[in-house]
Order: structure tokens, then C-alpha cells, then sequence
């Protein structure tokens, strides 16, 4: 194998200089750019004849555009006879991909940002509630979420109560986002400006037919490997299984030992503390950190299912040994009576548990991935409501997208521990130094990039981290 | 075999269209009287595409309608794209064809310098992996980018929609055509003997991508009216310098007929402070010019007939010297 070569994308070149600092090499020399027309354009600068090519890209951003620069970036390798191409994404956009989220109407949460493309879509959208795959909670959450009726929050200039927002809306989203072809769904907040779509949405012509959200994780292993990847090394990914997609060998790195070793020199009498997975699609992950640190651990479950109501409205929903979070269970009418006049009893109830004891403890909440940080706020507040005396929040990858810092900094979480496999500058600027920890992953990248090349086994990096 | 044919069910022609030219997907499902199917193709707010289907495809032959435009969002377009072919592919449809009227990426074809990327051949190889059986585009920049795919592609000509432009819309009898550049030169003397017109060429000298430099008119344009014709325009650096050529070898009027009329960056000044007299362009791209000096060949009907005759078994070759009415 030849010698080494590292390029960087141009999401996190921080990442990449600190992974090269590491390595005690300089990356090479690439030119990523646009052309007027928006078209992506890379030049290799320097020649990658028989060498072992690494390209660090981290799926954060633009993430299509990122992504698309990064296929290119691995063809141009391949096609100057690159002896091997390895990705590096420290984060791999698409490994995980939510439902779309629904308001309480049941119409999904789109922010419409023209009047003519909205009408067409109201047409082009119909019907149904998706299907939920178990464990795969979705991060968003409609304006029901319990985080809402949080009243310390006044001094956040937008409308945070979901009754006040349906008229700003629409200019929050506008800023994030400049152009204006593609539709976009916004998070929670903006659930006021579809209410009124909702009746349209509903017009249930294809029975029969339950809307589904396409999966993209094959699509994007395949096409890493049609722009000619030999190899991936990646962090935490979402599912495991999402390995099985590649063809090509696949190297999960884990950040496990790196978050073992913040919570043992991090957090004070960190010995008290239950770690807490903020929903049951983490629990795994939660507890294997739990048990390697023989800390206690909880689980918050959340709840959303249609059935049959009884008792008053004010009624909850507890069992043995769990909590309701919200004194009023969610419920939201799905159908207008009109629509379904059978069916109209049916209710969807929302309700969120905790199960384990966290009274008067320091509460960890391990998660793989933030983005619009709905789940891990709520979660937080429903521990602080619990009695807990602490919230951390130990993260991966921090995508905080849309308004998920503002939200975070409301939060009860009192510290928040993350990964910089996407760009934590925000973060850190935007919450301040002593409410965010960063974990340094690129000695973790650096080595393993370091023994690939050599060809020597990586296995001590997922247990021992670097 | 034949009997083979007559077993499988017969389907029915489903069309999708992603968010880069609804008025385009509009034009072609108006034509074709077919209703576009439901789709709803967003962005999450962490700026990965999500597409979901609003009904059943199953076992139906299911056209994707989606260009290559936009100057923030050409790889957003081109994954929804991607993401739709995939998600049809996944809910077993019978065959999915992408309906690129502008392929992106496409003049990026070769590998020109050391380690440039053939992006071109890229998009081809992406296009397939998720699944793509046939692809319907119109006046590549290279028609060898055919060749880039595994799969069928046909390769439609605006030509015929343009010829009848130039025939109705135009000053015939003074016209003589130019081709900005020599590449293009064939294009306008096929055109020209069908016209039965002269032509001129203008060689320029290119030293950097979207840059210029000094322009030599080959042939008589005096007094003539000039018809500049293109396969695309993007920056216009190309269209405003040889429009100013011609007019300064003393042409009565300049009109340019591209294909694809992509107009990024600072197009639109360049053009309202050029001497062109007329802009016309195809609307295989969304064109947001003032109708004053713009003017658009709608080349939907291409579209649907190839669609409708790819859909039936039948011969596209028609559609190469004639536009449908």
C-alpha cells in the first residue's frame, strides 16, 4: 500500500486538522467549490498515484451539498488511480431518519414558504399517520410535547406557546433557510401554520394505503460505494445493523470509552449518578455505558398510541412504578368526526414515563444523536420534575438543528457533553463554555486511520478508546 | 415471448415530480392527461432530504420528473431525485424512468486536468445504483455521456421545437445563424441546412471556466439578423461577448436561442445591459427573466410524447426531427 493521504471535505476542517496533527501529517492539498450554476467542483491538487487516500467528510451542513462533494471528491481519487479510497464520516448523514412529524391534527409539520407551492402540495400530500418503526423515536414532536407548557420561558422572543404561533411562524424557518423551492419541515414550533391544511390533507381517497417515509440508508451506502469507497470508518451509528447495508468493510468506531472517561473525570461523584436513556431505542446503548461505570440507569418511555379514552380528559396513564410525565395525557383527534363518523371515539393518547428512581440523583442522559433536541429536552424536564438534582446530557453527534440551542438553553439540562464529529462552535458560543463540554474524537479517528493504513487491528479502540 | 407479454397485468404510467420544475411537471401531466402522483419530497430541518409516497406504485411504470437547476439547491434536487428512484425501486414498481430535461453535472465530462473529476459520470453511476431502468434527458453537452450509463438513454433534441421557433418567431429572410464557439459549430449547420440559411462562427479563446477572453467572427453578418444559437447559458460572459461582437461587425439584430437557460450569477444584469435584442430558451429549466427580452419554447410536448411512446413500446426516433404539435 502506498503512502498516506489525507484529504478534508469542507464540513469540519477543524476535525481534519486536528486528526492530521495527530497523525503528524499535513493534509492534502484539495479545492472544493461551486460553480456559478451551483454545481459542485473539486480539484485534487495533489497526485494520489498507488496511494492509501483518506477522505474526512462529516455529514453535517448542507448535507446534500457535503455529501455530494464527498462522492465526487472519492470518484476523482478513484478515477487518478488512487490505490485505495477510504471515507472518513465522523457523523454519516442519512443513518437516520425520522418520520415525519405530525401535528395534533394530524397534518405533517411542513413550513410553507410560498403561497402557490403550498397549495400544491397540499394536494400532493394525503392521508395517514406513518408507521412507527419500535425504537426508532422520532425527535420531533408536535406542539403537545410537555417541554411547552414549561412557563419559565418568557424571555425567548419567539412565541414558545403553541396557541400564539400561528402567525410568525413562517419567518424563523425563512431565515434558516434562504431558498425557497424546496418544502421544508420545520420543527415543532411551526405546527400552527398547517392546522388550517389539516381537513385538506386528510381526504383519505387511497384506503387502504399507509404513507411511508422512504429510508435512505441502502441508497447512501450504495451510492459511497459506486463513487468508488473501499472502505468507511464511522462513529456511533445509529442502528448497528446499518454495517449490513455496505458492501465494503465498515469500520463503527465507538465513542463509548471517550464518554466513560468525561463521565469519570467530568462529573463530580459521578459514583451517585443514573445514566438515563431518553427513549427505548437507546436503552442498549445506555445501559452498556451504565453497566461498564456500574451506575444505576432509568429509561424514559414515550407512549403514542391510538385507543380508546376513558375516564376525563385530566385522566393518566401509570402503571406500577412509573410516573406520568404530564398530569394531561396528549390527545389529539386524528380524524375530523365527519371523515371517520365511526370511528370518531378513537383517540390518540400520548404519554411519557419514566421508569427508574432519580430522586435527589445527578442524571446522565446518554443519547447517539441530537437534532432537533426535542426528545433530550423533554427529557431532561421530566427528570428535573422527578426530583433530580442534576441534568447532563452526553451526546455524539450534535446536529442542533433548527431552533435546538435556543431550546436547549431553556432546558433544565445543566451541562451538555458532546462529540465534535460536527462542528461545535455554536454550541459552545451559543451556550456558553461552562454549559458544554466538547469529547475530542480525532484521536480516536487519527489512530484508527492510522492502523487501517498499517493494516493493524482496530478492536482495541472500541474498547479502550484512545 | 409474446404470449410471456400478454401474461404480465397490464400498468399504467405514473408520474412524480420532485421540487426543481413543478410548472414543467405540470405541463407534461396536462399533456399527457395524467394526474401527477402524490409526493411529498422535503427537507428536515437538518437539511437531509425526505421523500415519502403518497400512493401505491406497485408494479406501475413510474416516470421521475426532476431537472438539474438551482444554484443553492442542484444536489438537494439531484438527492431527491436519487431518494426517489430508490423509494419507487423499494415499493417494487415495474420499471422507474428519471425524466432529466437538464442533466446535471453534465459539463463536467472529462477529465480535462489531472485529477478532475468526471462528475457526469458520476451522476450516471448514482443514478443506477438507486435504481434508475431508463433515462429520458434532452440536449446533453456531450451526447457521448450516453455512453457513461449501463442503461438505456434517450437523448431528446430541443432542435425541432427551435426550428419551428425560428420559423414562426423570426425575421427569416435576413437571418443568418452564429454559433458562439466552435463546439457548437455542427449544431448550427445542421440547423442552418434545414433552414436553408448561411451561418457564422465565432471562435473564442477560453483560458478559465465561466472567463472569455477575446472572441474572431468568422463570416458576413452585416446588416444581417443575428440568431446565436447554444445548447446552454449559464454565466452569459459567452452569449453578451459575441452579441457585441456581431454587433460591432455591424449586425441589424442579435437574438440567442440556447437550449438550456440556466442564467446563474449575475446573468440577469449581464443580459438587461447587453445588445441583445431577444433571449429565448427552452424551459427545460425554471427561468426567471423579465418577459421583455425573454422568451420560452415550452418543450413539454417532447417530453410527454416520449413518455407516452417509451410507456407504449413505440419508436422515440420520430421525435428527433419533429416536435409534436
Amino acid at each position: 500500500m502506498g503512502e498516506i493521504v489525507i484529504f478534508g471535505g469542507d464540513s469540519h476542517p477543524e476535525l481534519v486538522k486536528m486528526i492530521c496533527d495527530n497523525l503528524a501529517i499535513h493534509s492534502s492539498k484539495v479545492q472544493m467549490g461551486k460553480f456559478s450554476n451551483g454545481e459542485t467542483s473539486v480539484s485534487v491538487r495533489e497526485s494520489v498515484r498507488e496511494k492509501d487516500v483518506y477522505v474526512i467528510q462529516s455529514g453535517c451542513g448542507h448535507v446534500n451539498d457535503t455529501f455530494m462533494e464527498l462522492l465526487i471528491l472519492i470518484s476523482a481519487c478513484k478515477t487518478a488511480s488512487a490505490s485505495r479510497v477510504t471515507a472518513v464520516m465522523p457523523y454519516f448523514c442519512y443513518s437516520r431518519q425520522p418520520d415525519i412529524p405530525y401535528t395534533n391534527k394530524g397534518a405533517p409539520l411542513i413550513s410553507r414558504t410560498s403561497e402557490e407551492r403550498s397549495d400544491e402540495f397540499n394536494k400532493s400530500l394525503s392521508t395517514g399517520l406513518t408507521t412507527r418503526k419500535p425504537g426508532a423515536e422520532s425527535p420531533f414532536e408536535g406542539p403537545e410535547s410537555s417541554i411547552r407548557s414549561d412557563g419559565g420561558r418568557s424571555e425567548d422572543s419567539k412565541p414558545s406557546s403553541s396557541s400564539s404561533n400561528s402567525t410568525s411562524n413562517s419567518d424563523g424557518i425563512k431565515k434558516s433557510v434562504s431558498f425557497s423551492r424546496i418544502p421544508v419541515i420545520a420543527d415543532g414550533k411551526d405546527a400552527g401554520s398547517t392546522k388550517a391544511d389539516a381537513g385538506e390533507l386528510f381526504n383519505a381517497q387511497n384506503a387502504g394505503y399507509k404513507l411511508w417515509v422512504a429510508q435512505a440508508g441502502t441508497l447512501i451506502a450504495n451510492l459511497l460505494t459506486t463513487a468508488g469507497a473501499d472502505h468507511v470508518i464511522t462513529m456511533d451509528l445509529h442502528d448497528p445493523q446499518f454495517q449490513g447495508f455496505f458492501d465494503i468493510s465498515v469500520d463503527n468506531l465507538y465513542c463509548k470509552p471517550l464518554a466513560q472517561k468525561h463521565i469519570q473525570f467530568g462529573i463530580p461523584n459521578y459514583k451517585e449518578a443514573v445514566i438515563v436513556s431518553p427513549d427505548a431505542g437507546g436503552a442498549k446503548r445506555a445501559t452498556s455505558i451504565a453497566d461498564a461505570l456500574k451506575l444505576s440507569f432509568a429509561l424514559i418511555h414515550k407512549e403514542r398510541r391510538s385507543q380508546l379514552l376513558k375516564g376525563p380528559p385530566g385522566a393518566t396513564l401509570s402503571s406500577g412504578g412509573t410516573f406520568s410525565t404530564n398530569p394531561k395525557p396528549l390527545v389529539s383527534h386524528l380524524h375530523s368526526a365527519d371523515m371517520h363518523p365511526s370511528n370518531s371515539a378513537s383517540k390518540y393518547v400520548q404519554t411519557t414515563m419514566l421508569v427508574g428512581d432519580v430522586r435527589n440523583k445527578v442524571c446522565i442522559i446518554v443519547d447517539d444523536l441530537v437534532d432537533t433536541s426535542y426528545t433530550i429536552t423533554r427529557a431532561a424536564k421530566l427528570l428535573k420534575d422527578q426530583g433530580a438534582s442534576k441534568v447532563y446530557a452526553l451526546i455524539t453527534h450534535g446536529i442542533f438543528s433548527g431552533d435546538a440551542l435556543s431550546r436547549i438553553r431553556q432546558s433544565a439540562i445543566d451541562k451538555l457533553i458532546v462529540s465534535n464529529t460536527v462542528p461545535q462552535h455554536e454550541t459552545v458560543a451559543y451556550l456558553g463554555k461552562d454549559k458544554v463540554d466538547v469529547m475530542d474524537v480525532s484521536r480516536i479517528f487519527a489512530e484508527a486511520i492510522r492502523r487501517v493504513h498499517n493494516g493493524e487491528s482496530i478492536s482495541m479502540l472500541f474498547e479502550h478508546g484512545w | 415471448m409474446s404470449s410471456e407479454v400478454e401474461e404480465m397485468s397490464a400498468n399504467s404510467i405514473k408520474l412524480l415530480a420532485g421540487n426543481s420544475h413543478p410548472e414543467l411537471a405540470e405541463a407534461i401531466s396536462r399533456r399527457l392527461g395524467i394526474q401527477l402522483s402524490k409526493v411529498g419530497v422535503y427537507q428536515y430541518s437538518n437539511k437531509e432530504t425526505s421523500v415519502t409516497i403518497g400512493e401505491s406504485i406497485r408494479d406501475e411504470d413510474v416516470y421521475i420528473i426532476q431537472t438539474g437547476t438551482g444554484q443553492q439547491e442542484i444536489n438537494d434536487f439531484l438527492m431527491e431525485l436519487l431518494i426517489m428512484i430508490h423509494a419507487c425501486k423499494v415499493a417494487s414498481v415495474r420499471r422507474v424512468t428519471a425524466v432529466i430535461p437538464n442533466f446535471p453535472y453534465a459539463r463536467q465530462d472529462k477529465k480535462d486536468k489531472s485529477r478532475a473529476p468526471i462528475t457526469a459520470k458520476l451522476v450516471a453511476n448514482l443514478l443506477q445504483t438507486a435504481g434508475c431502468d431508463h433515462v429520458i434527458t434532452m440536449d446533453l453537452h456531450a451526447s457521448q455521456i450516453q455512453g457513461f450509463f449501463r442503461i438505456p438513454v434517450d437523448n431528446l433534441y430541443a432542435e425541432p421545437s427551435i426550428l419551428n421557433y425560428i420559423k414562426t418567431k423570426t425575421d427569416l429572410k435576413n437571418a443568418i445563424l452564429v454559433s458562439p464557439d466552435a463546439g457548437g459549430a455542427k449544431r448550427v449547420a445542421a440547423l442552418a441546412d434545414k433552414l436553408d440559411l448561411y451561418f457564422a462562427l465565432i471562435h473564442k479563446e477560453r483560458q478559465k471556466a465561466n472567463e472569455v477572453s477575446r472572441m474572431v467572427l468568422v463570416g458576413d453578418v452585416k446588416g444581417k439578423s443575428c440568431l446565436l444559437i447554444d445548447d446552454m447559458a449559464d454565466t452569459c460572459g459567452t452569449l453578451v461577448k459575441a452579441t457585441s461582437t456581431l454587433m460591432d461587425h455591424g449586425a441589424k439584430e442579435v437574438i440567442a436561442i440556447v437550449s438550456h437557460g440556466i442564467f446563474s450569477g449575475d446573468a440577469r444584469e449581464k443580459l438587461k445591459n447587453s445588445r441583445l435584442s431577444r433571449i429565448v430558451s427552452t424551459n427545460t429549466v425554471p427561468v426567471d427573466l423579465d418577459s421583455d427580452i425573454y422568451d420560452q419554447i415550452d418543450i413539454s410536448p417532447t417530453l410527454a410524447e416520449a413518455i407516452r411512446r417509451l410507456h407504449n413500446g413505440e419508436s422515440v426516433s420520430y421525435l428527433f426531427a419533429n416536435a409534436p404539435v
